[in-house]
């Protein structure tokens, strides 16, 4: 660790900001413990955009839209902007279908999985614990040669067309057309205001551009080089900074019972993250370095956040998505599926020696 | 990068579009008075329904509020019976059973209503909405949970405590708020 590196500096600052905003957001109005979680925002947002029927998940969420292009606003700052993809696109598609499928039989993203965890949320534990091994899993899987190819540069500019459609996504968040829709009342009525969230999103977005922030990143340098990488203490200080955020405004409820938005299904928790950290490895972060990715011209990351929204839209539709009384049949059954497909794919994509 | 003649043809015919996409949209919005439904009108609309739903919650259950306001529990309790092959799918009913079977004493059955009840329609515990119960049920719950915390950890195998407390925390978390 070298505490005159620059970039040292901007991970911390990305975990300060993500772990103080996520904690803040929730206390400006968005749902207890949700401040920040990708997987609900992509939720609201697919019920926004019509993908689902669920009138109480339904609202286009700003930060995520900020996540994005505060991402695109530092990655053409810092001429890092550039169009490239090409790598097992379709599978990163369905992968992102998953990955959404994971956090919502969890109940959040591995953001917000920290987020209540750090808001005293004993069920988080069997999350951390699924998240830990899925991470594991899928470095051992890298290891043994599962991967899904190189990327490469792309003259199209393929690049543009997630920042595109991100910006049509906040005009319509601004313009609000008809055919958009917005939750009064339950979980998708909670919003921090709205130009606090937008601004928050895009800040966050940008920093983590800078950074490469990601929990699952952090993680997994953590069992790959241990504290010698800077993102493992950027998540130390996410956590330290939520617990604190959480403490200071009062929010800080240690227990296993009766916390909002979870509930007490722990094999199905610990199956979901594992799922997403499986998943993560696989395809290189999180749900929100997704977005990140996205922004940076990443048309990969893109198809994974399109796999997003499709993944936000059928854990609403088909009943998949877990709630206070415990995940569902669907959910569970989503799950397997989740898991024997990234077992399938280990099979057919491993490169073997000989 | 060189730009040859079929490039400006393209950029002429983008440049067309978008502008004919924009005098659309501009002409669109000022249409949307007269023939399309603003989001407001959407609002309305859908606060119409919602009021509409209340009114007729509210009707078709007067005659148990009525039994209910006079005492007689057991006729309201039949009353609800009624409703219930009528209206299967209807949380209010559960509520109302919830809440009689609550004055009864019977407070795991009135626990397995109001945990019913609230799975349909989560309406039942949000603070704005005009069918709310949340103070009610969060009385509810600081009740049950003295009633059924004591005697479940007294009686850990006791199948049917261990249920009313995985009840009872379904409606503590409802009622924490966070993502559904």
């Amino acid at each position: 660790m070298d505490l005159r590196d620059r970039e040292f500096w901007m991970v911390i600052l990305s975990g300060l900001a993500l772990g103080t905003l996520g904690v803040l957001l929730a206390v400006w109005g968005n749902p207890a413990n949700s401040g920040i979680c990708v997987s609900c925002f992509i939720e609201n947002s697919a019920g926004a955009l019509g993908l689902h029927n669920n009138p109480r998940m339904q609202y286009l969420r700003p930060e995520l839209i900020g996540f994005l292009l505060g991402s695109v606003a530092s990655a053409v700052i810092g001429r890092e902007f550039k169009s490239r993809g090409g790598s097992a696109p379709l599978l990163r598609l369905i992968s992102g279908i998953f990955l959404i499928i994971g956090c919502a039989v969890f109940i959040g993203c591995p953001i917000k999985l920290l987020l209540r965890l750090t808001a005293g949320d004993l069920t988080a534990v069997a999350g951390v614990a699924g998240l830990v091994s899925g991470v594991w899993i899928g470095l051992k899987m890298a290891v043994n040669g599962v991967e899904l190819g190189p990327q490469q540069s792309e003259r199209s500019g393929g690049g543009l067309l997630m920042p595109l459609l991100f910006l049509l996504l906040l005009a319509f968040f601004i313009t609000r057309p008809d055919f958009i829709n917005f939750s009064t009342k339950g979980s998708g009525a909670e919003a921090a205001p709205w130009l606090l969230a937008l601004g928050a999103g895009l800040l966050l977005g940008a920093l983590a551009q800078r950074s490469q922030f990601c929990i699952t990143g952090s993680i997994r340098d953590l069992f790959l080089v241990g504290l010698r990488s800077y993102l493992p203490w950027g998540l130390g200080i996410f956590m330290v900074s939520a617990l604190i955020a959480g403490a200071v405004s009062g929010r800080l409820n240690l227990g296993l019972y009766g916390q909002p938005g979870a509930h007490l299904d722990h094999l199905w928790s610990f199956l979901g993250m594992m799922l997403v950290g499986w998943v993560s490895i696989l395809i290189g972060g999180c749900p929100f370095r997704q977005l990140v990715k996205a922004g940076e011209g990443n048309t990969d990351a893109g198809l994974v956040v399109v796999g997003m929204f499709i993944g936000g839209a059928v854990s609403q539709s088909w009943g998949i998505a877990a709630t206070a009384a415990g995940v569902s049949l669907y959910g569970k059954a989503a799950v397997l599926i989740g898991l024997a497909f990234m077992l399938a794919i280990s099979l057919l994509l491993r490169r073997r020696e000989g | 990068m060189k730009i040859d003649a079929f490039d400006k043809l393209l950029w002429i015919l983008l440049s067309v579009v978008l502008i004919a996409l924009a005098l659309l949209l501009w002409q669109g919005s000022h249409r949307s008075g007269a023939s399309g439904k603003s989001v407001s009108d959407r609002a309305m609309e859908r606060e119409l329904t919602y009021q509409a739903r209340v009114a007729l919650v509210q009707k078709l259950y007067g005659p148990v509020e009525e039994l209910r306001s006079k005492g007689e529990l057991q006729s309201a309790l039949l009353k609800l019976d009624e409703l219930a092959r009528l209206y299967p799918g209807e949380a209010h009913g559960y509520i109302l059973q919830a809440e009689i079977l609550q004055q009864l004493g019977l407070i795991e059955t009135a626990l397995t209503n109001y945990v019913a009840g609230i799975r349909l329609d989560g309406d039942y515990i949000d603070k704005k909405s005009p069918l709310s119960r949340r103070e009610e049920i969060s009385r509810f719950v600081a009740e049950a949970e003295r009633s059924i915390g004591s005697r479940a950890a007294a009686n850990p195998s006791n199948r049917t405590l261990a249920v009313a407390r995985k009840d009872l925390n379904y409606l503590k978390s409802r009622l924490a708020g966070g993502c559904e």
